[in-house]
Parts: C-alpha cells; sequence; structure tokens
C-alpha cells in the first residue's frame, strides 16, 4: 500500500483550518447548554412532578437515539419551522439562503449537550450534603448566593471530570456536522480527498488531528481540575 | 415552495416497512458486542500484565481509540483496509459486504471502550478474595475464574450496559458507506418520495433507537437484579455498601464511556 506522503502533509495543513470550526462549534454548544442543563438539574432534583418528568422523558429520549438521527432530524425540520414562522409573521426573510448551517449545527449539539450535562450537574449537586445550603442560609446568605459561593464551586470539582469526558465526546461528536455542510476538521478532509480520491490519506490525517485536539482538551482539563481542587470537600 | 403539514399517520406506516432492515442493524451491532468484548478482555488482560511493553500498547491503544470520532475510524476502515490488505497480500476485498467494514469498525472501538470497564471492574473486587481463594487450595486460575470474575462481572455490568447502548447509537453511522440498515433503508424510503417524509422516517428511527435503548436497559438491570443474588452470605446492607463503593470506584476508574454517554 503506497499513501501519497506529499498529498498527506499538504492537506494536514489544510485540515488545521478546520479546527476553528470545530472548536467554535464545541465550545459554544457547551456555553449554550450548561445554563438550561443546570436549571434541568435543579428541576430535577426539586421533585416537581410535572417539570422534572418532562426533563426525564428529554434526557432518556437524547440519549437513547443515535446523535446522527438527531442531526438529520433537526437539519430537515428546522428549516422549514423557521420559514414557517418567518412567513406568518411576515418578514421578507428567506432562511434558506440566509441562515448558515453553522446555526443549525449549534442548534442540534446544544439540545444533544443539555442532557448529558443536565445529568452531569445532577449527580454532582447530589454529592453535596444538604447541610452546605443549610449552612449558608442560616448565615443569611440567599439562596442564589449559596448556590454561587458555596455549592456550585463544591459541584464543580466533582463535576470537572465527567464535563471533561463531554466535551471530548462533543468534539468527536461535531465531526458529523460535515452531514449539515458546515465545514469543520472532516469537511475540509473529505473535500481534500475528493479532487484525486486520496480518502485514505486524508482521513489519516483527520485521525491525527482529532487525536491532538483531544490531547490539548484533556491536559487544560487536568489543569483545570488542580487549579479547581481547593474547592474539594474536606472528607473526600 | 409548498408545504405540506406533518403526517402522523405516515410515521406509523413507516415502521412496519423499517422493521425488517432492523436486523441488519442489529446484526451488525451484536457482532460488534461479541467480538468486541472478546477483544475488550484481550486489551484488559494486556493493560493488567506485568510486560511494560504489551502494558503500554494496549493502554495506548485505548486512548488513540477514545480520541477518535467512530465516523473517522469507520472511514478509515472502509477505504483503507481494501488497500491494505491489497498491498500486503494482494487480495482484493472491495466487494466484501460493507456490514464487515461496519462491524470492524466497531469491534476496534468496542474493544477499547470495554477493556477499561472490564480492567476496573476486576481491580474493584478486593484482593484479599483472590487471596483467600488461593489460601483454601484453589490454583490461581481456578481462583480468577471462579471467585474474582464473578464479583467483577456485577461490577461491569452497569458500564457494560451503558457501552451497548452506545454501541448501538454509534452502529447509526454504518449508512454512511452505503449500509442498508435502519437508517440506510429510511434515506432509501425518503428519496422514493422525492425528499418529502424526512422528518416523519427520522422520527420514526428514532422511536425504534429509543425502544431498543429501553429495552437494553432493562434487560440490564433485570440481569443485575438476578446476579445479586447470589451474595446470599452478605447481608443487604454490606451489598449496597459494596455496590455504592464499586461504582464510586469506576466513577473514578473509568474516565469514559464512550462517545454521547
Amino acid at each position: 500500500m503506497d499513501l501519497d506522503l506529499d498529498f498527506m502533509y499538504e492537506t494536514f495543513f489544510k485540515i488545521l483550518g478546520g479546527i476553528s470550526t470545530t472548536l467554535e462549534l464545541t465550545i459554544l454548544s457547551l456555553l449554550l447548554a450548561a445554563p438550561i442543563a443546570f436549571y434541568m438539574a435543579v428541576l430535577r432534583l426539586n421533585d416537581a412532578k410535572i417539570s422534572s418528568g418532562a426533563v426525564r422523558v428529554y434526557v432518556s429520549f437524547v440519549r437513547g437515539t443515535p446523535i446522527i438521527l438527531q442531526i438529520l432530524l433537526l437539519y430537515s425540520l428546522l428549516p422549514s419551522v423557521l420559514n414557517t414562522i418567518v412567513q406568518t409573521l411576515g418578514i421578507n426573510f428567506n432562511v434558506f439562503d440566509a441562515i448558515d448551517p453553522f446555526f443549525y449545527a449549534v442548534v442540534v449539539f446544544s439540545l444533544n449537550t443539555i442532557a448529558l450535562l443536565s445529568e452531569v450537574f445532577r449527580s454532582a449537586l447530589i454529592s453535596i450534603s444538604k447541610g452546605q445550603l443549610e449552612a449558608g442560609l442560616s448565615i443569611g446568605l440567599t439562596r442564589f448566593q449559596v448556590y454561587i459561593h458555596v455549592i456550585i464551586p463544591q459541584a464543580m470539582v466533582v463535576a470537572l471530570p465527567n464535563i471533561c469526558n463531554i466535551t471530548v465526546n462533543l468534539i468527536k461528536g461535531t465531526s458529523l456536522a460535515f452531514l449539515m455542510t458546515v465545514k469543520d476538521v472532516l469537511a475540509i478532509g473529505k473535500i481534500a480527498a475528493s479532487f484525486g480520491y486520496n480518502y485514505i490519506e486524508a482521513y489519516i490525517d483527520v485521525f491525527f488531528v482529532y487525536i491532538i485536539l483531544c490531547t490539548i482538551i484533556q491536559v487544560l482539563y487536568t489543569a483545570a481540575e488542580s487549579k479547581i481542587s481547593t474547592f474539594r470537600a474536606m472528607h473526600v | 415552495m409548498n408545504y405540506r403539514p406533518f403526517d402522523p399517520s405516515f410515521l406509523l406506516q413507516s415502521i412496519p416497512a423499517l422493521l425488517p432492515y432492523l436486523q441488519i442493524t442489529l446484526f451488525v451491532g451484536i457482532s460488534s458486542i461479541v467480538f468486541g468484548s472478546i477483544f475488550g478482555i484481550l486489551l484488559a488482560k494486556a493493560k493488567l500484565s506485568s510486560i511494560g511493553p504489551l502494558r503500554w500498547l494496549a493502554q495506548g491503544y485505548t486512548y488513540v481509540m477514545r480520541c477518535t470520532p467512530s465516523i473517522v475510524l469507520l472511514f478509515i476502515v472502509f477505504y483503507g483496509l481494501p488497500k491494505l490488505v491489497d498491498g500486503l497480500f494482494n487480495y482484493q476485498i472491495d466487494d466484501w459486504d460493507r456490514s464487515v467494514f461496519a462491524i470492524i469498525t466497531f469491534v476496534l472501538l468496542f474493544g477499547a471502550y470495554v477493556s477499561e470497564v472490564f480492567r476496573s471492574a476486576y481491580l474493584a473486587v478486593p484482593r484479599g478474595q483472590y487471596e483467600a481463594a488461593v489460601s483454601i487450595g484453589l490454583t490461581p486460575l481456578q481462583a480468577v475464574i471462579q471467585v474474582v470474575i464473578p464479583q467483577a462481572m456485577i461490577i461491569a455490568l452497569p458500564n457494560f450496559g451503558n457501552s451497548v447502548i452506545n454501541l448501538l447509537k454509534e452502529g447509526a453511522l454504518a449508512y454512511t458507506i452505503g449500509l442498508i440498515d435502519l437508517i440506510g433503508k429510511g434515506n432509501l424510503i425518503i428519496s422514493q418520495n422525492f425528499g418529502a417524509y424526512a422528518i416523519e422516517i427520522y422520527l420514526a428511527c428514532m422511536f425504534i433507537y429509543w425502544v431498543m435503548a429501553l429495552l437494553i436497559e432493562k434487560v440490564f438491570f433485570i440481569i443485575e437484579k438476578r446476579l445479586d443474588k447470589g451474595q446470599t452470605l452478605k447481608t443487604v446492607q454490606t451489598v449496597k455498601q459494596d455496590k455504592k463503593r464499586a461504582r464510586l470506584f469506576l466513577i473514578k476508574g473509568v474516565k469514559f464511556h464512550g462517545p454521547g454517554s
């Protein structure tokens, strides 16, 4: 088997250009998902019957279906739904031309991440004893303040390794954005390959780029973990 | 463009048309789970071995697999393997069924995921169990097979179940290399209708996957309950504590549960 090494070398640097898209997609989805996921986690912990049931069904559905189907569904659903909304409002705006598919990708991956993150937050919040909340309230903090200053820092210590997992999986998952014509790492590799039918070389390049990306992310999270470990509860 | 309202009846109609193709999805999934578990056991054994290079190789392999998007691996196997086999053995495998390439990919991935599950479950069984077994005259092999592994299996079960569900979800990618499985058939139906009914078909596929995931979860839950009955010598309290401890250990020990978990 002979690989076209010159092609691989050239394409590697072309593919590196796609990292920005991949990272933007990942970070944007995480940032959008985090507050909603946190709210969902609190809803589930508060045992409000209807809302916690709804959250449970949502989480189960997202976790029980392949992300590729979620992409295919939303990519065919969102544009027409948006178009209907725009038309009923009577705005002159062409949804199909004006909206970058990147936007749809962000929506899909955020919806997916919300479900996964809410479970992580929930298990992290469970690990914090109720006494922490009571102690905070008893010294005169508001509920919101207790969450911000006492509970979330401690919960973060527990949640961080799992958030790292989710981030790595999300980066891997964004490789499917090429189905929505987003030009991320994999899509650029695919396009470069199709000129000369050098698929295998391009995919090996992509493979290396993802390994490098994931390694960097994991190093960053490990650094963050050691930084945040000051909040680690005494008894752990 | 004119619009057609969402048609729930088409969704229901399409399920019987899709279901026969579920067996291809399941065939790929189950073969990958069976061969992947065997591969995972070998990898876990390598990770626990005292031979340094073997350990590093297994750990390195697992690390690389965790960082690789399944779709990239699927494309590498699908495009690269025929070239590799042709170059090495001068033998053409281009015309092999696409499911073979899908299975090879998912075996490679699943092996890496479950090897971590197996390794941490094996380590979660207290060393004293093995020592006690050997001290009453069992051979080391007997001790491992009859004492350590049955206990490790219970600990591994929840995470193994997770990995199985994840694998089935990953299996959905197989249609991208042209395998006519559940989603492949769905796409065929969509193109037969000139792109209409995409939403209904995808929703139908999602419901089938969802039901499958819920069923698998349930089955693993039942098996877990069953296997727990073996622990008759322990009081209920300690079993509970042990499980809690095992789970805590697993959370620390297993960093990844595979994509999408």
